[in-house]
C-alpha cells in the first residue's frame, strides 16, 4: 500500500502540475537532442525517487477529523502518511487496525491539527465542522467526505477517498471488489431475515444493512412490514415472524444491557441451528471498511442456509 | 351492624385486590405486540415449539411472574421501612438498599466487564445492596433508633448517589451512559426465566425475614420504648428486617434496575385496608405493589414507540400525582 502512494508522489514530483503531461511530451518531441538525453538518464531519474520517495511521502500528511475516516486511514493509508485521528479512535472498541505511535489524538479543534501542520484535513459529512471552517479559513487543505447510508453512497465515498488521497491501492480494490458485488445480480429472495441490534432495534429499507440483505438474497421482513428506517422489534415479534436468518448486530462478548435481547433463551435455538449472522459493530459507524466484505459473507449464509434446507427435504 | 361495615369494606378490597392480580395475570398474557392464540399456545405446553407457545412460556409468563414478583418485594421492602422507621415517607431507597444494589450494577456497566455466566450483573448487585446496608448499620450503630438509622440511610443514600453521578459523569463512552440510564429507569423487557429463578430465592428469602418481624413491627408502632417492654430489644430485630430488605428489595433492583415510588405509595395506599397494622400492611403492600407493577408493565408492553417505555418512568408518573393528592387532601384537612 504504502509503495503505491510513494508512486503517486513520485509522479507529482517528476511532472509539476501546471505543466500537463501531454504538453510536455510534445515539448521534448520539439527538442530532438534533448530527449536522447532524457531517456538516457531514465532509469537513473527513478532510482533518484525511489530514494526520495518515503521522504515526499511522509510530508503529505493527512490528518482526520471523522471517527470513519479514522479507520480509513488507519486501515489502508500508510502509517507514516498520518498525522492525526479523532479520540475515538484511541479505543479499541471502534479501531481494530493498529494506531501508530506518532499519531496524534485530536478532539476535533483547529489548533491541535494546525500545530501538526498537515498536508491534508478529511472531515465527514457532519461533526467538527466549526474546525474544518477555520482550518479553511487558515489555509489548510480541508477535505469533505460525504457519509454513507446505502449502497451507491458507498461508491460515493469511495470515489471521494480516492480523489482525496490519490491513488490507493486498498481503496481501489475496494471500490472494485463493492462493484463486483454490486453487478452480480440479486438472487430473488429465498430466505427471510430480520435484523435484532441493541436496545431492540431493526433496520427498514431505506438502510444500509437491508440493502445488503437483500442483496445478499434475503428478504428483510422489517422492510415487508412497511420499516423505512430504524423500529422497535421486540422479542415476541422476532418470535413470530420466524426469520429463516437472525442478524444480530456488533455486540461483543462483553456484556451489555442494549444486548440483553440477544442473550435470551428464545434466541439460543436460532445460534443452535446455525441461523445467527452477526454483524460487525464497524458497519454502524463505517460501512466503508467491511461492507464488501458483509455482502459476500451474506451471500455465503444465504447458500449454506439454502443447501441445508435442501438437505433436509432430500 | 354500622360499625363492622368499614372492616368487611376494608376487606372486601383486599380480596378484589387479590382477585385483581390473576386478572391482571391474564390481561399481561393476552397484551404484547403480537396477537396469539392462547388456548392453543396453552395447550402447547411448555416445551411447545410453535410461537404462540414460546410467547406465551417463553416471553409473556416469565415477564408477567418477574413483574409480581419484583412489585411485591418493592411493597413488602416499602411497608417494612415505613413500619421500621415510623416513618411514612420512608422507602427502601431511603436507607441505601436500592442505591448500593444500582452503583454496583452501574460499576460493572461502566467497566463493560464481561459477561461470565450471564449472573454477574446480578448478583454484584445483590451483594451490592447488603454493604449498602450493612454500611447504614455499622454507622448507626448497634441499638440505634429509628431517627439515627434514616441518618445514617440518608447519609450513605447520598454518598452512594454521589458515586452513581461520578460514574455518569466520567461513563468512558456514550453506550455506557446509555446502559447507566436505562439500568436507572428499569425495565422488564427481554427478561426471562433465569432472570425470574435468581430473584426469586432472594425475594422469597427476603419475605420470610420481614414476616418473622412482623410482631415487631407492630409493637414498634407504640412506640421504642413500648416495643422494648414488649420483648423487642436488643439490635436482633432491625436486623432482621434490614436483611430482609436487602434480600428482596437488592434482588428486584438486581434483576430490573432501579423502579422507585411502589416501595413509597403501595403502602400508603394499602395501610387504611389494613387499619394501621403494619403487620398485615406486609402482605397487603406485596399484594399490591404485585398488581401495581404488573399493570405498569401492561402499559409498558403495549405503549407504541420508536423506544421501549420504561417502567421506571411510569411508575414515576404514577407516584408523583399521587404525591400532589396527598399535598390537596392535607391541605383540605387543614382547612376543614
Amino acid at each position: 500500500m504504502a509503495g503505491q502512494f510513494g508512486f503517486t508522489c513520485r509522479l507529482r514530483i517528476c511532472w509539476p502540475r501546471h505543466v500537463p503531461v501531454d504538453g510536455l511530451r510534445r515539448r521534448l518531441s520539439a527538442q530532438n537532442d534533448k530527449l536522447s538525453m532524457i531517456l538516457l538518464l531514465r532509469p537513473f531519474f527513478f532510482l533518484l525517487l525511489l530514494v526520495v520517495a518515503p521522504t515526499i511521502s511522509a510530508e503529505s500528511r493527512v490528518a482526520s477529523l471523522n471517527l470513519c475516516i479514522d479507520q480509513v486511514l488507519l486501515n489502508w493509508v500508510a502509517p507514516q502518511r498520518i498525522a492525526s485521528v479523532t479520540w475515538l479512535s484511541g479505543d479499541e472498541h471502534y479501531r481494530k487496525a493498529p494506531l501508530p505511535e506518532h499519531v496524534v489524538l485530536n478532539r476535533g479543534r483547529a489548533e491541535e491539527l494546525l500545530r501538526l501542520h498537515p498536508d491534508l484535513v478529511l472531515v465527514g459529512q457532519y461533526g467538527a465542522q466549526r474546525a474544518a471552517k477555520r482550518l479553511r479559513e487558515l489555509g489548510l487543505r480541508v477535505v469533505d467526505i460525504p457519509d454513507a447510508y446505502s449502497l451507491a453512497q458507498l461508491v460515493q465515498q469511495l470515489d471521494a477517498l480516492q480523489q482525496a488521497l490519490g491513488d490507493n491501492s486498498a481503496l481501489a480494490a475496494q471500490r472494485r471488489r463493492l462493484q463486483q458485488l454490486l453487478a452480480e445480480s440479486a438472487v430473488p429472495g429465498g430466505a427471510s431475515a430480520l435484523i435484532l441490534s441493541a436496545n431492540n432495534i431493526t433496520y427498514g429499507s431505506g438502510m444500509l444493512e437491508s440493502q445488503l440483505l437483500e442483496r445478499a438474497g434475503f428478504e428483510n421482513l422489517a422492510a415487508r412490514d412497511g420499516a423505512g428506517q430504524l423500529r422497535r422489534v421486540s422479542l415476541e415479534e422476532v418470535v413470530a415472524a420466524q426469520p429463516d436468518l437472525l442478524v444480530l448486530y456488533g455486540g461483543d462478548d462483553e456484556f451489555a444491557l442494549a444486548h440483553l435481547a440477544e442473550r435470551h433463551p428464545v434466541i439460543r435455538r436460532y445460534v443452535d441451528s446455525g441461523r445467527v449472522f452477526t454483524l460487525p459493530a464497524e458497519l454502524g459507524f463505517c460501512p466503508v471498511l467491511v461492507a464488501a466484505d458483509v455482502l459476500q459473507q451474506l451471500k455465503e449464509k444465504r447458500e449454506s442456509l439454502a443447501s441445508k434446507s435442501s438437505d433436509r427435504h432430500q | 351492624m354500622p360499625r363492622s361495615l368499614p372492616i368487611d369494606t376494608n376487606n372486601l378490597a383486599l380480596w378484589l385486590l387479590a382477585l385483581a392480580l390473576p386478572l391482571a395475570l391474564i390481561a399481561a398474557l393476552v397484551s404484547g405486540p403480537v396477537s396469539i392464540d392462547l388456548a392453543a399456545a396453552l395447550q402447547q405446553g411448555w416445551r411447545g415449539d410453535g410461537s404462540d407457545a414460546v410467547i406465551l412460556w417463553q416471553l409473556r409468563l416469565p415477564r408477567a411472574l418477574l413483574a409480581i414478583l419484583i412489585g411485591a418485594a418493592l411493597g413488602m421492602g416499602g411497608a417494612a421501612m415505613q413500619g421500621m422507621l415510623r416513618n411514612p415517607l420512608a422507602e427502601p431507597a431511603l436507607l441505601g438498599v436500592s442505591s448500593g444494589a444500582a452503583l454496583a450494577a452501574i460499576l460493572l456497566l461502566y467497566y463493560g466487564l464481561a459477561w461470565q455466566s450471564g449472573w454477574l450483573l446480578p448478583v454484584l448487585a445483590i451483594v451490592g445492596a447488603f454493604v449498602a446496608v450493612a454500611c447504614v448499620w455499622m454507622l448507626a450503630g448497634r441499638g440505634a433508633s429509628a431517627s439515627r438509622l434514616v441518618l445514617a440511610g440518608v447519609a450513605i443514600n447520598a454518598f452512594l448517589s454521589a458515586l452513581m453521578a461520578l460514574a455518569l459523569n466520567y461513563a468512558p463512552s456514550m453506550f455506557a451512559m446509555q446502559e447507566i440510564v436505562f439500568w436507572l429507569l428499569g425495565s422488564l423487557a427481554n427478561r426471562g426465566w433465569d432472570q425470574l429463578l435468581l430473584a426469586l430465592p432472594f425475594i422469597l428469602a427476603g419475605a420470610v425475614l420481614l414476616f418473622s418481624a412482623r410482631n415487631y413491627l407492630r409493637a414498634l408502632s407504640l412506640g421504642e420504648a413500648s416495643a422494648a417492654s414488649l420483648g423487642f430489644r436488643g439490635h436482633r430485630y432491625p436486623l432482621l428486617v434490614l436483611l430482609g430488605i436487602a434480600a428482596a428489595v437488592g434482588a428486584a433492583v438486581a434483576v430490573a434496575g432501579t423502579i422507585g415510588f411502589v416501595g413509597l405509595v403501595v403502602p400508603h395506599l394499602v395501610r387504611p385496608l389494613v387499619r394501621q397494622d403494619p403487620g398485615r400492611l406486609l402482605w397487603a403492600s406485596a399484594l399490591a405493589g404485585a398488581l401495581l407493577l404488573l399493570l405498569a408493565d401492561i402499559l409498558v408492553v403495549n405503549f407504541v414507540g420508536a423506544q421501549e417505555l420504561r417502567i421506571g418512568a411510569v411508575t414515576a408518573f404514577i407516584g408523583a400525582p399521587f404525591f400532589f393528592w396527598l399535598i390537596v387532601s392535607a391541605r383540605r384537612g387543614q382547612g376543614s
